[in-house]
């Protein structure tokens, strides 16, 4: 059974909305306390309203050494505070913060740099910053040098380095600062695709070297590679804590279904098209037929449109694409066969497109829509961002999937070792 | 290695890493504020001899105040250097932590460091400006007595309470801004209100009140005293001052130490 790293109990933060601008509202809220009444926040242009923002609500959790925990949650959940309390940048209101060892926290990456200063006497004012002695720095600095790759420039003063640089020197120097416990909050996000993998493998060393890791991240890939457990914030409360790959996928899902929450099937304003015919209805069901707007990977999915045409027009073509929100399309299909498609259309009409099968990722999706002609020359209607929809969890079919969220689509597969002997299967 | 122990107190760093942020912070304030700057440290001269200047025009040559027997630029400017350092010191010290929100939201240290970074800022200039002072001693011909051997103590005082001062007024700023501009009209008032430009025997009983509980007042005077007259200093003053201003240092230290823990939350 590993040590306690991290150890939290009942932590409460709270913050005052506001502020107290003018001497008159300092006096009247001064008076409040000291009559003993509630923490109120007394604005002459905007009356008195309640001052007290809890970020975190009797907050507990323990975090044993060497585990990489990743906390996720939407914004303004309070897993920045989480981290300020932990890396003692601030003070819970009431509860306990317990910490064993040395505390590294990267909530923004070089922060204690000064542009006036070079690579080199940045890295011992921010490995200052850690608490390391110039000793302890000229131990690492070569390596400090060579993780940030910034060998040839590191006698430049740093207000000539990109940002990528600046960030990957001030991630460079936090872990080689030989901390115990390190508090990463969200800065992978800048720097290439290479820093990215290096920073993260870098950190999965720690964690492999008996050091913590908490890890604030939205991109729930690199949280479920690096952390086996995860910390769920809902409005600064612990919403869950357990195995990374379960409340990862629970989040996911909830984070669609909130999303779905806040939107009707009408169809939104953004059109395009001359409008001889527009959609006027569309809704998703499911293969049985109900409405739907959360499937599973390999489900079946049926678009029902309702459309009015101003005129009369000869061989209308509808569309129907598929739009991963993140990464763009997925799939059109458009009824451009003259055997299921009406010649000509007037009035007001429906129509079903249904997908027996969608092998999708568990992510969001939008619908394209449009109308047109049998040559696509003319628009008659395009809708982008239409319904949603999202996909949640593992389907039927592709249990074999592996846990990789890259890609478009998932497909079942199998692998052989080695080869069959007869060549073909 | 350090202790793995469960602990709610905040990390201790070791002396020799306290020590050297504080040298580092030093450094990069001194290299922020003189690069790129072609005269760089002269400037920290040029501030106390130009307020010499002027002051042995208005005060020496028009007004007619006595300087005590020595050279009236002399006289002053004895009293200009540590006063410069005094109030450069609490003039930038008093927007410090605000200056540097960025690394005092972000990431955790002792936070006295950066106003003790502010002060430790201004020795350079006090030494190049003393450094001058030096050069007119030479000028004038005039001899260093025994008594120039107590100026560390008064060098003491000064950084004590200038140090007691700025960590005061950075830690309430960040609080209420208000507290800048009440630092910036009230070191002009202080100016004339310390025997800087005239000296201490001309003040009547009447107001003497006023110099004796301002602890500046026995610094600058001291300063004068040890090295332009080569005399004792007023020690009866000097206790006076040595007392407020180790009071004034503890004080500001602890109030400080409480107020820090909430700096992040509202700078």
């Amino acid at each position: 059974m590993p040590a306690t790293a991290i150890q939290l109990e009942q932590v409460s933060k709270r913050y005052r909305a506001g502020r107290s601008r003018t001497v008159v509202d300092l006096v009247a809220s001064t008076l409040d306390q000291v009559r003993g009444k509630g923490a109120q926040v007394h604005s002459a242009a905007r009356g008195t309203v309640d001052a007290n923002i809890w970020a975190l609500r009797d907050v507990g959790f323990e975090v044993p050494e060497g585990a990489g925990l990743g906390v996720i949650g939407r914004n303004g959940a309070g897993k920045t505070t989480l981290l300020k309390l932990i890396s003692r940048v601030t003070w819970p209101t009431s509860g306990k913060v317990r910490v064993a060892g040395r505390v590294v926290s990267l909530i923004e990456l070089g922060a204690g740099f000064h542009p006036e200063l070079t690579g080199r006497e940045n890295v011992y004012l921010g490995g200052g910053l850690f608490g390391l002695t110039r000793r302890e720095i000229d131990r690492s600095f070569d390596r400090i040098v060579e993780f940030a790759g910034v060998e040839r420039l590191i006698d430049t003063p740093m207000k000539r380095y990109s940002s990528g640089l600046y960030a990957r020197l001030g991630f460079a120097v936090a872990v080689h600062s030989h901390p115990d416990i390190v508090l990463v909050d969200e800065v992978l996000a800048v720097g290439d695709a290479a820093f990215r993998r290096r920073a993260l493998e870098s950190l999965r060393q720690l964690i492999a070297d008996g050091k913590t890791v908490l890890f604030i991240s939205h991109d729930m890939w690199n949280v479920r590679r690096l952390c086996d457990q995860v910390l769920w914030m809902e409005e600064g409360r612990v919403r869950a804590y357990g195995a990374a790959a379960d409340i990862a996928e629970r989040y996911m899902s909830d984070v669609n279904l909130q999303a779905l929450a806040h939107q009707d099937t009408a169809l939104q304003s953004h059109r395009g098209g001359s409008g001889e015919i527009r959609y006027v209805r569309v809704d998703l069901a499911d293969a049985g037929g109900h409405p739907v707007s959360l499937i599973a990977p390999g489900d079946a999915l049926i678009v029902r449109a309702a459309y009015r045409a101003g005129r009369a027009v000869r061989r209308p073509v509808f569309q129907v694409a598929i739009i991963d929100v993140d990464s763009g399309l997925v799939v059109t299909s458009a009824s451009s066969d003259p055997a299921t498609s009406p010649p000509e259309i007037a009035g007001e009409g429906t129509f079903e497109c249904r997908f027996d099968a969608l092998p999708l990722r568990a992510r969001q999706y939008v619908l394209r829509l449009t109308i047109t002609d049998d040559h696509l020359l003319a628009s008659y209607d395009q809708v982008t961002a239409g319904p949603r929809f999202a996909v949640s969890g593992r389907g039927k079919g592709v249990e074999n999937l592996a846990d990789e969220d890259e890609g478009l689509v998932t497909l079942p597969f199998t692998f052989q070792f080695p080869v069959p002997a007869d060549g073909a299967s | 290695m350090t202790d793995r122990v469960l602990t709610d107190h905040a990390e201790r760093i070791s002396a020799a890493a306290y020590w050297e942020l504080l040298v580092n912070l030093t450094k990069r304030e001194v290299m922020g504020r003189y690069t790129q700057s072609i005269f760089g440290v002269g400037w920290a001269i040029a501030q106390p001899l130009a307020t010499m200047a002027v002051f042995t025009f208005v005060f020496s040559r028009l007004a007619k105040i006595p300087s005590g027997g020595a050279p009236y630029p002399v006289f002053a400017y004895a009293a200009l250097v540590p006063w410069f350092f005094f109030s450069n010191s609490v003039n930038s010290g008093t927007l410090s932590l605000i200056t540097y929100r960025n690394i005092v939201t972000k990431t955790y240290f002792p936070r006295e460091i950066i106003p003790f970074a502010q002060v430790c800022s201004r020795l350079l200039d006090f030494a190049s400006a003393a450094a001058l002072f030096a050069l007119l001693m030479i000028y004038y011909r005039m001899p260093l007595g025994p008594w120039a051997l107590l100026t560390p103590a008064f060098f003491v005082l000064l950084v004590l309470f200038t140090t007691g001062v700025t960590l005061a007024t950075s830690a309430v700023n960040v609080f209420y801004r208000d507290v800048n501009p009440v630092v910036q009209i009230g070191l002009q008032l202080w100016l004339y209100l310390t025997p800087v430009a005239y000296s201490l025997s001309q003040v009547s009983g009447k107001y003497r009140w006023l110099f004796v509980l301002n602890p500046l007042s026995a610094i600058v005077e001291g300063f004068r005293s040890v090295l332009v007259f080569g005399r004792a200093p007023d020690w009866t003053l000097t206790a006076i001052s040595a007392a407020m201003t180790l009071a004034l240092f503890l004080c500001a230290f602890l109030m400080f130490k409480r107020m820090d823990k909430y700096f992040a939350d509202v700078i």
